[in-house]
Parts: structure tokens; C-alpha cells; sequence
């Protein structure tokens, strides 16, 4: 059954001052986050390099709506956020994916032709149950959190490394509730059809939330290994080194070929 | 390689997209000003009304990658469903790979038939060009040439004669006396608006008909449709379901003064008509038997009885036609009305000859439209990339060739529903398709 419209989509757009070419980039954030957490660095920056950028924020998180709904809401809620944003871009869109982002990015890829899609320190689509172990070795009370439907740990520690206290603490203290479904569903091992686009896959040895291990195997489901940026937290938009992460994702999204002039991979 | 695609309605697009993000270079060619085929609403082959909307539901209508808007209703009127196909265009970079105002008056083989060429003739110069390409796609539609009946006493009738085809909206019923021949989609449609606007209506259809509700227990009834065959209920029983829905709704319509269906559910294309019933228990209905004969005031039915009439209204469908191919029959295996398709988008005799479109779903088009489109693409680049893969391919399809999609039902009237499928098999059929494609050589 179709999935049920919200009333208002958060959409944080930053353009290049003229049109460059170059093809948009849209960014899908993941668990308890929004749409700011990309408005913070990466949007401007990556408009400054001449990327259309676009950051959407999920229905319940952010600016919109879907709040009172969220304990009811499916993965297959956000999909059909996503494609009903995509459909507003003017051309088809690098789709960049965060973490539970990076999820709803496969299955919009599943089913969308991207230019790109790029993975960013990815949630697990083969089933984060690993990372669930590891979290519970690490901060059992999460675990409990985690089962009985409450938000995962979003405290400092769990999304950055680098950056200094205060801010660690002012952007932990956005981040907001996740569905308890949609949580669950990261347990699911969930297929997806091949993808033709290129793809990247970027993830740090330090996170504490997707195993190394995690990230290699999504990597290599399609057919391409990580880039690892040392020395930063799960949160690579807003931990210090944001700009090199972002530097990567830019080289990547750049050397596209133009969609429809191509033959894809695979 | 480069393809050319004929028309610019949705499944010129769907292919042309598929096309392009093949990889696969492609020219598209629309005879009119705008693209929308069908749905370029006041354009000469447009064949929608003003009250036209969809009666199969957005999710199931629309193309798969791209959904139609939040803000659209559960069926949408043609007015949003052009606004959608424009906004497709665009967001896919096709309009700059459409020519506008460009007749295909020819479509040839060169040879053994590597090459075609199409001949266009542009329509504010008059000027022809030739093109040649490696391969063609005939999107031109099969809902545009009328299908005209003839009855004896036709020519000595004194009133207005038209098909629906030129049905544009109800200010031509007004006041008048109304004959609606044909219970389509189209027909019942007309007999609605006539009930609404003219002086009386009278509907004469060949058999009787299930009326299918557009909702059904809250949701689109295609949904609820899809929902029993997500579900793997059986043939039979969802047709019992659906038979018990339409008696606990509406009742018996024989009871309204309709003819009893003569055939089972899924035997005939679907009818989504909620008013039509309404306005026969209101009177302003009249349901009738066929007609056996016209005269100069009026109608006679094959009953015996009469009606005097001012404006006869045929919705009675349409040909296929490919005016632009001067062999259909023998490059399309031409039997009787139709080609003989494999998949209903092969021909057993070329290649690089596809049909996409001629189909008639028991529900939304245009997802089948983007599956018919992706096949295209994913043939000619495994005709590049892994010929012996393609070969097999197309040996096994067009050995099966004229097979029908029907979900294990058996169509009445076979002429009137060769184009018929029934969405779930056929969508099955084009993914198998696909996947055996796919496989490496």
C-alpha cells in the first residue's frame, strides 16, 4: 500500500551563484538527525564549489512534518520522501546518504536511476545486528534503549572525535527521536536489486555505531572498496575533517558523466 | 547506435528514457507542438475530454522511478497527468531529444534490415527529411483512429452523428436527446455527463457489465485489488469477493434495469464507473438493448423499441494503425486487427523493430509502459555487449509469439481485448524478460 503523504517537506537548498553544470547533489541524513546537520558545513561549501546541494529532512525529524506519526513510521516512509523530493530537482541527483540515510539511499537507488550515490559511514542493509553487539559491549544501557524502542545514544562520544566539547555537545543536543520501527527494520537483513550507478563508500575506523567491518561489506556489494578517514566520528558532515570528507565526495560527484550519455557499470 | 522513437506520449518517453540511460543514443519524433500523445489535452490526436481523470489510482499508475506528486489526488485529471509527463521530460533531459511538430509519414527498412529510415515531414514547412537509425520503437498509440459502426438507416439519420473521439466536453449534449453507444470506460463516462446535461439518455451496450466502484472498503479499489493478489488469493475467490462487494454496494444490476454480465470478473477490461448505476435508478439512464437500425428522427433498438434522438454519440473505440509503415504486415506479422507481437513488444520479424504500448491493462498504464521501455534498453545493450545472450533471448521470445498475459482468465470478445493483460503476469513476464537478459554470456 502506497505510503501516506505529510503535509510539509524540510528541503535546505544552497546554489552556486550561477548555474555550473554540475549536477545536484542531494543529502539524506540518518537516525535522530535532519536536514541542519548537512545545512551546517556541507551545504554551503559544496554550493561554493558550484554543486546545486540539497538536504532533506525525513518526515518526523527536522522542519517536517509527520512528528505525531513517527512511532508508526517505516523505512518505506523515508523512501517515499526521498523519490518525492527527487522528483522536484531539475535533473536527476548525486543521492548522498548518512548512516540510516545511507539505507534509504540504496533502495531509492534500487529503483531510481542516480548519477551517484555516495555512502556515508552506512548503516548495515545486510542487518546492523553486528553493530548491535558491538554497542552493547560498549554501552550496555543503549542496548536496553535499542530494545525497548527508545532513540540510540546520540551523545557526543558515539558521533565525533575530533571536534571540541562544546560543539560536540551543542550539535548532540539537536538531534532529536527516531521511529522505534525504523530501528528495528536495521536488524532486518533487506535486499536490493542491482544498482548501475557509481558508487561511494566512505567510512571511519574510529565509529562507533557501523563496524569496519560493516562498511567493507557494503562496499562491497557493489563492487568498490571504502575510503576511510581516520581519526574522525560517525558524524564525517560535522566532525573536524568535514572538508576533506567533503573534498572526496566533490571529486567523486564531479567525474560523473552526464546522465543518459553513458553506458553504465556493471 | 542510435534508435528512433515514434510519438512523444508516455510510452514515447518511458522509452526514450529508458534509452537514454542505457546509454543508448535515441531521437524521438511528435507530430504535435507539445508531448502528452493522448493526454496533450486540445491537440489533434488528443482523444481525452475535459472531465477525463485517471481510473486506475496514482501508485499504481504511475511511472515506478518517478512518483507522481504528494499534492495529486487519488486519480488525478489529465490536465495534472500532462503537467506530470512534462515535468518527467524535463527532469530526465528528454525534451531536447524530442522533435516537436514532426509527422513520421514513413518508416522503412534498408536492406536485410539493419538500417531504417524515417521519413518526417515537418509540419509548419511541409519539408520531409530523411533520418536513418539503427533501430525504430512505434509509440504512436492505439486510442486515436476511430472505430466507427455502421447501422442500416445511418445515412437518412437527420441528427448529429459523432464517435467520442471528437467528444470534448458536455457542451455539445446539452438539451439534446441522447444516444451513447458503448460501454467502455469512455462510454459510460459520456453517459454520465449526458445524464448531467442533456434532455435525456439513452445507453445502449452490447452486454451487460460489472460497474466497478473507485473506492472500495476506503482505499482506491485497485488497491484493495492488488492488496487480494499480494495476498495469493485465488482466482476464483477474489472474483466471488468481488462479485459479493459490488451485490452488498450497489445490488443486482439487472434490478437497475442493466443488462446481467454475461461473463465472469476479469473477462472484459475493467469499467471504474461509480455514477453510471446512480443515474439509471434516477431515470436519467436509460439503458437499452443494442441498436438495430437508425432512421431519420430517431433510433431502433434490437428490442423492437424506439427512441427519437438528436445526437448520437459512438464510443465504440478505436484501431491500431501505424499509418507511417506501409508493410505492417509484413514486418509486424499483421493477423486480422493486430500485429503479433512477442511480449507485445517484439516482432518475430526484425530485430530492431519494437512496439511499445499496445497494451490495455486492468490497471495503470504507465508503470508497464516504463517495464516495456526498460526491456528495449536492456535488449539492444545486451545485442551489444552480450550478443549470444540477446540471440537466445529473442529466439525463445518470438518463438513464443501471440502469447497472451491473462492471469489464467479467458477474454470475451477477443478482438476487442488482444491488447488486454492483466497487469500482475504481464509485469512478471517483462521482469523474467529482463533478468534473462541479464545473465552473463
Amino acid at each position: 500500500m502506497p505510503s501516506r503523504p505529510v503535509s510539509h517537506r524540510e528541503v535546505i537548498t544552497a546554489l552556486p551563484a550561477e548555474p555550473t553544470g554540475r549536477p545536484p547533489l542531494l543529502m539524506v541524513h540518518g537516525i535522530a538527525h535532519a536536514a541542519w546537520c548537512f545545512a551546517e558545513n556541507w551545504l554551503p561549501a559544496a554550493a561554493a564549489a558550484g554543486f546545486p546541494s540539497y538536504a532533506v529532512s525525513l518526515r518526523g525529524h527536522g522542519g517536517s512534518a509527520g512528528g505525531r506519526r513517527l512511532r508508526r513510521t517505516l523505512t518505506r516512509d523515508y523512501v517515499h520522501d526521498v523519490m518525492q523530493t527527487i522528483t522536484e530537482l531539475p535533473e536527476p541527483p548525486v543521492l548522498i546518504g548518512h548512516s540510516m540515510g545511507a539505507i534509504v539511499a540504496q533502495l531509492v537507488a534500487e529503483r531510481y536511476p542516480l548519477r551517484g550515490l555516495v555512502l556515508l559511514t552506512p548503516a548495515p542493509l545486510h542487518s546492523a545486528m553486528g553493530d548491535l553487539v558491538a554497542i552493547a559491549r560498549d554501552r550496555p544501557a543503549d542496548l536496553g534503549r535499542a530494545v525497548l524502542g527508545q532513540t540510540l545514544s546520540m551523545e557526543p562520544e558515539v558521533l565525533f572525535e575530533g571536534l571540541d566539547p562544546a560543539t560536540a555537545r551543542s550539535y548532540s543536543d539537536r538531534t532529536s527521536t527516531e521511529s522505534p520501527l525504523v530501528q528495528w527494520e536495521l536488524l532486518l537483513p533487506q535486499r536490493v536489486g542491482p544498482i548501475r550507478c557509481p558508487v561511494l563508500v566512505i567510512g571511519t575506523p574510529q565509529d562507533r555505531l557501523v563496524r569496519v567491518a560493516d562498511v567493507e561489506r557494503t562496499a562491497r556489494s557493489h563492487g568498490v572498496d571504502p575510503v576511510w578517514f581516520p581519526g574522525m566520528g560517525h558524524d564525517v558532515m560535522l566532525d573536524t575533517g568535514w572538508d576533506g570528507v567533503l573534498d572526496t565526495v566533490l571529486d567523486f560527484a564531479g567525474d560523473l558523466p552526464p546522465w543518459g550519455r553513458a553506458r553504465p557499470q556493471g | 547506435m542510435r534508435i528512433a522513437v515514434i510519438g512523444a506520449g508516455p510510452h514515447g518517453l518511458s522509452a526514450l528514457k529508458a534509452l537514454l540511460q542505457n546509454g543508448i543514443d535515441a531521437q524521438a519524433f511528435e507530430r504535435e507542438a507539445d508531448l502528452g500523445g493522448n493526454w496533450n489535452y486540445g491537440a489533434q490526436t488528443s482523444r481525452v475530454y475535459r472531465s477525463t481523470h485517471l481510473i486506475s489510482s496514482k501508485p499504481f499508475t504511475q511511472f515506478p522511478d518517478f512518483p507522481m506528486p504528494d499534492g495529486y489526488p487519488d486519480y488525478p485529471s489529465h490536465f495534472q497527468v500532462k503537467e506530470y509527463f512534462t515535468s518527467y521530460a524535463r527532469h530526465f533531459g528528454l525534451v531536447e531529444h524530442i522533435r516537436f511538430d514532426s509527422e513520421v509519414v514513413s518508416v522503412a527498412p534498408v536492406g536485410d534490415g539493419a538500417i531504417w529510415t524515417v521519413t518526417v515531414r515537418d509540419r509548419h514547412s511541409g519539408d520531409l527529411h530523411v533520418e536513418e537509425f539503427d533501430g525504430v520503437v512505434i509509440a504512436n498509440g492505439h486510442n486515436w483512429n476511430p472505430k466507427v459502426p455502421r447501422y442500416p438507416g445511418q445515412e437518412s439519420f437527420g441528427g448529429e452523428i459523432i464517435h467520442s473521439a471528437d467528444y470534448k466536453d458536455a457542451d455539445v449534449l446539452r438539451g439534446r436527446r441522447v444516444l451513447v453507444v458503448g460501454a467502455g470506460n469512455t462510454g459510460c463516462d459520456v453517459a454520465v455527463e449526458s445524464a448531467q446535461n442533456a434532455a435525456r439518455t439513452w445507453h445502449s451496450t452490447r452486454r451487460g457489465y460489472y460497474y466497478n466502484p473507485k473506492y472500495l472498503m476506503g482505499r482506491p479499489s485497485d488497491q484493495t485489488a492488488d492488496l487480494l493478489l499480494a495476498l495469493r488469493i485465488p482466482l476464483a475467490v477474489r472474483r466471488q469477493m468481488f462479485k459479493a462487494s459490488l451485490r452488498f454496494a450497489v445490488g443486482d444490476f439487472s434490478k437497475f434495469g442493466l443488462k446481467k454480465p454475461d461473463h465472469r470478473f476479469f473477462e472484459t477490461h475493467p469499467i471504474v464507473n461509480q455514477q453510471l448505476v446512480y443515474y439509471v435508478g434516477q431515470g436519467d439512464i436509460t439503458p437499452t438493448d443494442d441498436v438495430a437500425s437508425l432512421d431519420e428522427h430517431g433510433v431502433t433498438f434490437t428490442d423492437g423499441s424506439r427512441a427519437d434522438v438528436d445526437l448520437v454519440v459512438f464510443c465504440t473505440g478505436y484501431l491500431v494503425t501505424f499509418p507511417f509503415l506501409a508493410d505492417a504486415d509484413l514486418h509486424l506479422d499483421w493477423h486480422e486487427d493486430h500485429p503479433r507481437l512477442a511480449l507485445q513488444v517484439f516482432t518475430s520479424k526484425h530485430r530492431n523493430l519494437f512496439v511499445s504500448g499496445l497494451i490495455q491493462p486492468d490497471s495503470g498504464q504507465w508503470t508497464l509502459a516504463h517495464w516495456q521501455g526498460m526491456l528495449i534498453a536492456r535488449f539492444l545493450e545486451a545485442r551489444q555487449l552480450r550478443p549470444v545472450v540477446a540471440d537466445r533471448f529473442y529466439a525463445d521470445a518470438t518463438a513464443r509469439s501471440g502469447r497472451r498475459f491473462s492471469a489464467g482468465t479467458t477474454y470475451k470478445d477477443s478482438s476487442r481485448h488482444y491488447y488486454e493483460v492483466a497487469h500482475q503476469d504481464y509485469l512478471q513476464s517483462l521482469q523474467d524478460a529482463i533478468n534473462a537478459l541479464e545473465v552473463p554470456a
